[in-house]
């Protein structure tokens, strides 16, 4: 690298990208206690996921108990309790709620959602709710009417207990999260109970594989980086990730893995990181007015259209480390690098305990000095001001890298790792478990405290190149 | 415009009003007031099951402020059959609406909902159903100008080819091939070719007509690649191709050494050229050239990803042992 060109970039670009912790705290302290900005609107019916952001972002931050009293925390779980469905799950916001004037004949407008409810539960233990007022044999039972005979799940039920909402893996995602808060690694029945269709899900998961290995919202559909974080977390939770991923010890009762192809999903997931960060950097080559000129003869890309795209500088040189010092991650190929995919495809890399293939120094700097905005919280790409959703993802990306200045978080369920070990130290929990739960694979308690440090997996790896002939 | 409890209409209605519970509401947002009233005469109405011209308005108003809101979508549709409206006319509100709501899923539904309506009173054959489809795909060519990768806008095109049988629809390849020509670099519009060409029912086989098949799909892959070398859509989409024949890597062998090749390792044209190679020296046992191929993109053609081609070297030396 040239010593010079670092020197340019000036003070704070080489070695002191930092994550501004107390403005980020600002940030989320001013989302908790003061009202959103009238622009939320548009997203007023994803209430319980913005909620779930704010404390969670301030507890990842381990700010949450040191900036909300005990009582304030007693009326954000009353809140989130007003919420809850007589008959199981939560609304997405209070706006469906219509009081003492719900009715069987128009309960429908105001459905339980599933997200929410994945939300909800997460948020409640966060603020160290032990759960105890959550209908839990409604709620399972409710979930299992929101799962499809193709093994997808929905997202509300509607008129005659119709599935509404899309087929995608979100809402499995949400449902296969649901189901380990209350269930654990529960076989059979709980609280009469029975389980989901878990083969179905698997199923269903791995037929959303496309040619180019990532996952989609559905067969044949464009592969894209949030749909592969939730099928493949789908499968973490469901514990139908290939065999070699984590070895859940012997006799373990498992189907087969849900994955077709892990080879293709881990080039798909490593190519999503990219150095591209805003459209002025993408190549704008007009392909039409290339092909007229040079007739029936295809034109040459040339060098400099290059450049952009991957990493061929003029002279054709390698990229020194310089260029290379940012790099964010895309959500399908041949986009731009956004906040929120960072999260999406490192956390899916997680799971596949994968994540040190990746350049992570270069999604921490991209992180830290390119999106994150100096009023605290990210921006989805350089410039943008700041948004819940890509604020908390952004701290969430960092988490998944171990940043120092963040709790450990479960990769898999997106919150804190002390919230996941609260939910596993509550008696009605242990009783259903037995005591004996139940980490699904991917939940990486035990993360090397180095993220690039290689995972000791070396021998399991080559055992999976054996049985596929690789 | 006057408010929802100053209009007339709307004086038999008392509105309900948003119970946000105790003092500590999570995410309360600052609503204005007219989302606040129209969301009041909303559940107002939704208690009732009120259907009418009125709720129609109504569901409008709210669309417009927060799209989102998934039972007020499904509201609007039990309205628009519970009064028998004319469905065609639904889209002179809903196209100009998608225009500016280019993010939102709900749209998408909605649109499917009312095109399966209007589908199940017509004959399969009936002439009225082809226009029906022609002025689909033209209204999605103008989404397309807005944002040619919209992700709802894709997987509503592939709901429409499937429910129709589109699959050997003139205008359904040449809309496609046209977005390429466009921006060879428009992965979904390269996703959207292979479902045309390989996810219908009776998908190409490993049959001599299917191998013609092969080769011509390869084909428009390869003239894309000699636009934009570097562009990894086609590389994937051929990688796609040979894997539904159960074919080799090693087809594509003097594809791939034309822009990378390890005699030549300052010329390299494509990483993705260069990483196709080092699997078909894997796939021939060349291992020795499998490795210099991915030392080649960590060091040099590929840094970004350098960890990761270090491994599939290191993979190659377990395999091997
Ligand atoms: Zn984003």
């Amino acid at each position: 690298m040239s010593p010079s060109g670092v020197q340019a970039l000036g003070p704070g670009a080489l070695g002191e990208s930092k994550l501004n912790k107390q403005k980020h705290i600002n940030y989320w302290k001013r989302c908790l206690k003061t009202y959103l900005p009238t622009a939320y609107t548009s997203t007023d019916s994803n209430r319980m996921l913005l909620a779930f952001f704010v404390v969670s972002a301030l507890d990842l931050l381990g700010a949450l108990l040191e900036h909300t009293k005990p009582e304030e925390r007693e009326g954000y779980i009353d809140w989130i309790y007003r919420c809850q469905h007589p008959e199981g799950g939560f609304r997405g916001f209070p706006g469906t709620d219509f009081g003492d004037e719900r009715n069987a004949e128009n309960k429908m407008w105001d459905p339980a959602n599933v997200p929410a409810t994945y939300m909800a539960l997460s948020a409640l233990l966060i603020l160290g709710d032990d759960l105890s007022r959550v209908k839990r044999r409604e709620c399972l039972q409710w979930l299992r009417k929101l799962q499809r005979d193709t093994g997808s799940f929905g997202e509300t039920l509607g008129e005659n207990d119709n599935i509404e909402g899309g087929t995608d893996s979100r809402f499995g995602y949400c449902a296969a999260v649901v189901r380990w808060i209350l269930r654990g690694a529960a076989k059979g029945e709980v609280e009469g109970v029975p389980d989901i269709d878990v083969d179905k899900l698997a199923e269903c998961v791995s037929s959303a594989q496309t040619y180019d290995g990532g996952i989609s919202e559905s067969p044949y559909h464009e592969a894209h980086g949030g749909f592969t974080y939730c099928a493949i977390n789908i499968l973490a939770f469901i514990r139908r990730l290939p065999p070699h991923i984590t070895d859940i010890g012997p006799g373990a009762d498992r189907g087969p893995p849900g994955l077709g192809d892990l080879d293709s999903a881990v080039r798909w997931l490593v190519s999503r990181q990219t150095e591209i960060l805003t459209e002025e950097d993408e190549p704008d080559i007009d392909d039409e007015d290339a092909r007229d000129e040079a007739g029936s003869e295809p034109p040459k890309e040339e060098v400099r259209d290059l450049r952009g795209f991957g990493i061929f500088p003029e002279d054709n040189q390698a990229l020194t480390r310089l260029e290379l010092l940012w790099a964010g991650f895309n959500g399908r190929p041949n986009k731009i690098a956004d906040t929120c995919y960072c999260f999406w495809e490192l956390g899916a890399l997680c799971a596949l305990h994968r994540q040190h293939l990746t350049d992570t120094e270069a999604c921490r700097r991209y992180l830290l000095d390119k999106t994150q905005h100096m009023v605290g919280g990210f921006g989805k790409v350089p410039g943008d001001p700041p948004d819940i959703y890509h604020s908390y993802l952004g701290l969430a990306a960092l988490a998944l890298l171990k940043d120092p200045s963040m709790k450990p978080i479960v990769p898999s369920a997106c919150f804190s790792q002390d919230a996941a070990r609260f939910l596993e130290s509550l008696p009605w929990r242990k009783e259903i478990t037995a005591g004996g739960d139940s980490l699904p694979q991917g939940f990486q308690y035990d993360l090397p405290s180095k993220i690039d440090e290689r995972p000791k997996e070396g021998a399991s790896d080559s055992n999976y190149m054996a049985m596929s002939g690789g | 415009m006057p408010g929802y409890g100053e209009d007339p209409e709307w004086s038999d209605i008392v509105p309900l009003p948003q119970d946000d519970g105790g003092p500590n509401p999570l995410a309360a947002i600052a609503y204005s007031d007219e989302y606040s009233e129209a969301m009041s005469y909303l559940r107002a109405v939704m208690a009732k099951n009120e259907f009418s011209e009125r709720v129609l308005r109504l569901t409008e108003d709210i669309i417009d402020m927060n799209p989102a809101h998934y039972t007020v979508w499904l509201y609007r549709a039990k309205a628009l059959f519970t009064l028998h409206k004319d469905l065609r006319k639904e889209f002179d509100w809903l196209n100009p609406f998608a225009l500016r709501h280019l993010k939102n899923y709900q749209i998408w539904h909605h649109r499917h909902t009312i095109i399966e309506a209007l589908a199940s009173d017509l004959d399969e054959k009936s002439p009225k159903i082809d226009n029906m489809i022609r002025e689909e795909q033209d209204f999605l060519d103008r989404m397309f100008t807005k944002d040619a990768k919209n992700y709802h806008v894709w997987s509503y095109r592939q709901w429409l080819v499937e429910r129709f049988n589109l699959w050997d629809c003139e205008e359904e390849r040449e809309a496609v091939d046209d977005l390429l020509r466009k921006d060879v670099r428009n992965n979904s519009a390269w996703n959207h070719r292979y479902y045309v060409v390989f996810g219908r029912p009776n998908a190409p086989k490993n049959t001599t007509e299917g191998h013609v098949l092969m080769q011509r799909e390869i084909n428009y892959a390869e003239a894309a690649i000699r636009i934009a070398p570097q562009n990894q859509s086609p590389w994937n989409y051929i990688r796609g191709i040979l894997s539904h024949f159960q074919q080799p890597l090693s087809n594509i062998k003097s594809l791939a050494s034309e822009f990378a090749s390890l005699e030549k390792p300052d010329e390299v044209k494509s990483s993705h050229a260069l990483d196709l190679l080092a699997e078909i020296y894997k796939e021939e046992r060349q291992l020795d050239c499998a490795g210099k191929a991915w030392d080649l993109l960590a060091q040099k053609y590929d840094p970004i990803r350098s960890r990761y081609w270090m491994w599939k070297k290191e993979q190659l030396g377990t395999a091997a042992a």
